[in-house]
């Protein structure tokens, strides 16, 4: 298997810089100049309430937003990618490529109707040309990444739908890190599941923190309080508050946030 | 941006160029189609532009064998029966709506809908057909005559006509009903009421829609009148009258391989019918709301 | 304007007027079809059989073009299965294609201009599409090639033009109606968007296509005034090659119905609109079942 892993930017310095982003959709603006860092290798949250624009800042990343008719976007997206500084709205830049290197999970899983192994090995020979056999060594690769080899090993070809909803997301996951990226974004990866699901995947996350750079946006914030280095707190399109580590290991300031925010 | 890892981008990108462009050609289709037709339509009937051409096909009286070839008697014809198909089809299009929304019993309702469902799958043909050796022995008893009539060809055609108000106008009305159902039962509004006063006046446009596509159909048709109006190259006296649409008529002329001369009114039918769609078309166009973005426009989260 | 209610639940005229309309009009309906399907099927069934289709010839000779069929609805079908073929081959890539891009490619004004051309398409009356075959020929008469003639290529080209449009809003519609996480996920995964087409959108939207493509079928083959314009004649025998004339379904009964000349002939076309009945409710049937297994296999998709 040929892919490399790309060299990690060092923990300690910005993985992603954003100055005055503003996207809007047919003319509504939904973020009004959003400054963030993202750190590297450490898990940035995002909480807000519902349409404080949380998941549009989370595809301002990846440019997801463009799939949307009538998006603008404007201000700067700058993204560590094999170590040189890219931005992300270049005229010019494969959206593609970077939509490889920043991965993403849904809110729900959307695998496809297909067996557990075709829906990794699908993306693998698509957007990273791998061969059959290449494709499945890294696909077994990623499922033992994700803590899903175990459970999985023996159901290959069975379908993916056919999972349990923990699994799926799982699943979800290791189709993301299949494809080597260096930032991963979550929208909300527990929001579908069951409590025991949802602390397995918080675990995983935790682990991968260490390697990749995550970006979590949050429905529960004692969930993002447990995993990030760094929250941000967004409310209407604007961010309203910045909480590091510490902060959030001091029990006050998390319970002003509970009743400020919800 | 360094490549990396992919190697797809580069040897595939020339295949997907040719692609798209063949999707691309695709589509120009359609519209290539639309114009070459009414292209056609007005260079045939290019003769008939000058003032004797006109005063010529303008005339009440068609008689190839003398020379006249006059097409306001099927244009009146194609006229008289759309408008009298549509004023049967619509109210009953309405009537079975509201009965399959909530008017009937559920079970009855839902077997009205499957019949209708059917019925967009009888072949027209099958229709007149039907109609034919059905329907008419009972006009003649009836109205006397040859029972290839106005009436004849009336009920056909509202017939043919009924599914497609009903199904568009059904699709209409359920939306619209699921969103003001709760509202009205709290209001203390029966089904009826409901359906009357709350239903049916938020489908103002789905009404109008339906019924544009109705006298769409009505109009368009080629079969029913054919088989079952008789055909007469006149106006229409009254309901047992025979009559002739343009249609028909163009149906008529070129199976019966008349004299050339006749080809110039012919394609002048065919333009009325052609510009007489189009504006229906256009019609309906203007209606429709305009789609919401692909996925969605107000993307937020 | 109805009486005010006054709380004792009587209803007012209106709506006693509309439940009794409602109730009419259902009824009427139903009536007139259970008529039709009641007539069909009490002159048609009799008349099904071997007979039906051949005549006095025996079957083998006949399906295999040895001896021609004179008083059997065969080489009509034969002619109508050809045209459906024909007709398909040439509507089914054009119209995907078309439908792909919609879906996927135009944006803004030309996006706009390729919907209005696919619906004023599907306006124009089967007629003038077979005038227009008509014209094609008379044009080519008159200049390039004075031999030319209607014929089963030229019906079937005509009938492809009024079919395209069925195929190609059935394919925008299964793409567009995906759901959401399907189509982000292309994108998401970082695939362009013709690799999203292959790999994800069209396997998705598969039997949403193939159920346009059914009911594309149904429309080719009952349409009688396409063909009737561009070269179904009434005893043409089995389709002698793609430039030749040809015997359709529909046309045969219609032919039957106005010139028919004993009661065989008569009873032979209510078998022939007997069996073109049932073959267009089973593409219909076939088209709806496409349909929902379609929204039931994905509907599993954006909900674990």
């Amino acid at each position: 298997m040929e892919t490399r892993q790309p060299p990690l930017t060092p923990a300690g310095e910005n993985a992603a810089e954003l100055r005055g982003l503003r996207v809007a959709f047919a003319g509504r603006e939904v973020l009004h100049g959003v400054d963030m860092d993202i750190p590297a290798r450490a898990a940035t949250a995002l909480v807000g309430r519902s349409g404080s624009g949380k998941t549009t800042l989370l595809r301002a990343l990846n440019r997801l937003n463009e799939c949307f008719e009538g998006a603008q976007t404007s201000g700067s997206v700058r993204i560590r990618l094999g170590g040189d500084w890219v931005d992300a709205y270049a005229n010019g830049l494969a959206v593609t490529e970077l939509r490889r290197r920043v991965g993403m999970v849904f809110q729900t899983p959307n695998l496809l109707p297909l067996s557990v192994e075709r829906n990794l090995t699908m993306p693998l020979r698509q957007v990273l040309g791998l061969s059959r056999p290449e494709a499945r060594l890294a696909a077994h690769a990623a499922l033992a990444e994700a803590r899903l080899w175990d459970e999985v090993k023996d159901r290959l070809h069975a379908p993916a739908l056919d999972l349990s909803g923990g699994q799926q997301q799982r699943l979800c996951l290791a189709r993301a890190l299949a494809l080597r990226p260096e930032l991963l974004l979550l929208d909300e990866p527990t929001a579908s599941l069951d409590f025991l699901a949802a602390r397995g995947i918080e675990e995983l996350l935790g682990r991968l923190k260490e390697r990749y750079t995550l970006v979590v946006v949050s429905h529960s914030l004692p969930a993002a309080a447990r995993l990030a280095d760094r929250l941000l707190v967004l409310r209407e399109g604007r961010v309203s508050a910045r909480l590091g580590r510490d902060d959030l290991e001091r029990g006050e300031t998390l319970a002003g946030l509970m009743e400020e925010l919800f | 941006m360094p490549a990396a890892h992919a190697r797809t981008a580069p040897t595939q990108a020339p295949a997907h160029a040719l692609a798209r462009a063949v999707l691309a050609g695709s589509g120009l289709l359609a519209g290539a189609t639309v114009l070459a037709i009414f292209a056609f339509l007005a260079w045939f009937s290019l003769p008939l532009f000058t003032a004797d051409g006109l005063a010529g096909a303008l005339s009440w009286s068609w008689r190839p064998m003398r020379g006249e070839f006059g097409i306001l008697p099927m244009a009146l014809g194609s006229l008289a029966l759309s408008g009298t198909a549509f004023a049967l089809a619509f109210p009953l299009g309405v009537g079975v709506c509201l009965f399959a929304c909530g008017l009937g019993p559920r079970p009855l309702a839902r077997v009205l809908m499957a019949v209708v469902r059917f019925m967009t799958g009888i072949p027209t043909v099958v229709y007149g057909f039907v109609a034919a050796m059905a329907l008419t022995p009972l006009v003649r008893s009836a109205l006397g005559g040859s029972g290839y009539c106005w009436l004849t060809a009336t009920l056909g055609l509202a017939l043919l006509a009924l599914p497609t108000i009903v199904l568009l106008l059904h699709a209409r009305m359920e939306a619209a009903e699921a969103e003001l159902r709760l509202t009205a039962a709290a209001l203390g509004l029966t089904p009826a009421q409901m359906l009357l006063h709350a239903v049916l006046p938020a489908c103002g446009p789905g009404l109008f829609a339906a019924a544009v596509l109705g006298l769409g159909r009505c109009v368009g048709d080629t079969l029913i009148p054919l088989m079952l109006a008789g055909n007469a190259a006149q106006a229409p006296h009254g309901l047992a009258g025979s009559l002739r649409t343009l249609t028909a008529h163009i149906a008529l002329v070129v199976a019966t391989d008349s004299q050339s001369a006749a080809y110039a009114s012919l394609f002048a039918c065919g333009l009325i019918l052609f510009l007489t769609t189009l504006g229906v078309n256009l019609a309906l166009r203007l209606l429709r709301r305009a789609p919401a973005g692909r996925l969605r426009t107000g993307g937020p989260a | 304007m109805s009486r005010p209610r006054r709380g004792d639940g009587r209803m007012g005229t209106d709506e006693r007027l509309a439940l009794s309309w409602a109730w009419l009009s259902a009824g009427l309906t139903l009536a007139a079809v259970a008529a039709l399907v009641g007539f069909l099927l009490a002159r048609g069934l009799p008349v099904l059989g071997l007979d039906l289709l051949f005549g006095a010839t025996p079957p083998l000779d006949a399906i295999l073009g040895r001896r021609p069929v004179w008083e059997g609805i065969w080489p009509a079908c034969a002619g109508t299965l050809s045209l459906v073929l024909l007709a398909g081959a040439l509507a089914v890539p054009a119209g995907v294609a078309c439908g792909i891009h919609l879906a996927v490619f135009a944006r803004g004004r030309s996006r706009d201009l390729l919907r209005l051309g696919v619906d004023l398409l599907a306006g124009v009356p089967s007629i003038l599409m077979g005038l227009f075959g008509f014209a094609l020929i008379l044009l080519l008469k008159r200049t390039v090639l004075p031999g030319a003639n209607t014929s089963l290529f030229l019906a079937a080209g005509c009938i492809a033009l009024l079919v395209l449009p069925y195929v190609a809003s059935a394919t925008a519609a299964a793409l567009e109606g995906l759901p959401e996480p399907v189509r982000l996920l292309g994108p998401s995964l970082g695939l362009d968007p013709w690799q999203d087409v292959r790999a994800v959108l069209l396997p998705a939207a598969g039997r949403g296509i193939l159920g346009g493509v059914i009911l594309a079928c149904g429309r080719a083959a009952e349409d009688t005034a396409v063909i009737m314009l561009t070269g179904a004649v009434a005893g043409a025998g089995l389709p002698a090659g793609i430039f030749g004339k040809f015997e359709a379904l529909p046309f045969t009964i219609f032919y039957l119905a106005a010139q028919h000349q004993t009661p065989a002939d008569l009873d032979r076309a209510w078998g022939a609109a007997l069996a073109l009945l049932a073959c267009t409710t089973l593409l219909l049937a076939g088209a709806r079942v496409m349909h929902h297994t379609l929204e039931r296999r994905w509907k599993r998709v954006s909900r674990p």
